[in-house]
């Protein structure tokens, strides 16, 4: 039976990682939008995915105020596409009920 | 690890990954203030050059409203994320925006925007473009709607009077500037129906 990827499985890291595969870029406060969580859950959470790998950040300044940029890597994109597969292999036939 | 895992909770994953990237294709940027200011913009040029035919009343309002618009859209830019749609999207209208800017800075300085007829064609159809490749991108039917009406007036301000020209130019304003900016504005509110990873 295929394993399920620990880092991948986490709700909001799972959720992170599929809102940024549909997107180019994103900031911190669209993710937080999205997701509905607190700020240092998020936080955490971003930083977990960005110490392994998946997701790299861009810090910057815009308009004075600033601005944290994230976007999913190669690395972040094949560990959710590995994830999905694992899913739907562990789940079978279920997948369509 | 899924021997601890339920199926339940599995299937719930999967609806969460599917829930989420459909979030994040959605194109959650609005831009129907644009089109209000825009349709403002119109409106102030059409006057200023109705008043005292100064060759500078489109040119200068045009580049103000550019102004605005590169001011205003700065601030609203941090809360959305970059998309290929968004940015194809954003690539017609900024194409579209130059085109016009250079085009009517250069007619209006040189004392050439004298046809009204022709001018209020021009802009219609070219309008007419933006709308309808923003709507066939976006498959959105009331844009495209909008986009019919600029075509319809890029034809229809080529009969009749002045007046008549200027009436026909008015209402396409008004309906596809005001009316579908107020509406873009209002469409985007939309109720929340799902639970969100971050509440579990």
């Amino acid at each position: 039976m295929p394993e399920l990827n620990p880092v991948v499985h986490g709700r909001l890291r799972l959720a992170l990682l599929a809102l940024l595969s549909s997107v180019e870029e994103a900031e911190f406060t669209w993710l937080r939008a999205k997701t509905e969580a607190t700020d240092g859950n998020l936080g955490a959470q971003l930083l977990k995915l960005e110490e392994v790998g998946y997701v790299a950040v861009e810090k910057k300044f815009v308009l004075r105020k600033p601005q944290s940029l994230y976007r999913i890597t190669e690395r972040g994109r094949q560990a959710l596409a590995e994830y999905v597969r694992a899913l739907k292999q562990l789940l079978g036939p279920a997948v369509d009920a | 690890m899924q021997d601890h895992t339920t199926e339940q909770e599995l299937k719930e994953r999967l609806g969460l990954i599917e829930r989420m990237i459909a979030e994040g294709r959605r194109n959650t940027e609005s831009w129907g203030w644009t089109f209000v200011l825009w349709g403002i913009v119109y409106y102030v040029a059409i006057a200023w050059s109705a008043w005292d035919h100064s060759v500078w009343a489109w040119p200068a309002t045009i580049s103000i409203g550019v102004l605005t618009t590169i001011v205003i859209a700065s601030f609203k830019a941090g809360n959305h994320p970059k998309t290929t749609l968004n940015r194809a999207i954003g690539s017609i209208w900024i194409a579209v925006g130059i085109s016009m800017f250079l085009l009517f800075l250069t007619l209006g300085v040189t004392g050439r925007l004298t046809d009204q007829h022709l001018f209020a064609a021009v802009i219609s159809a070219i309008l007419g473009i933006a709308n309808g490749a923003s709507a066939l991108i976006l498959r959105w039917k009331i844009q495209f709607a909008c986009a019919i009406v600029w075509w319809a007036a890029a034809v229809g301000t080529s009969f009749g009077t002045d007046a008549q020209s200027m009436t026909v130019f008015l209402f396409a304003i008004f309906f596809c500037q005001i009316v579908f900016g107020i509406y873009g504005i209002i469409a985007k509110v939309q109720p929340r129906e799902q639970r969100n990873p971050g509440n579990a």
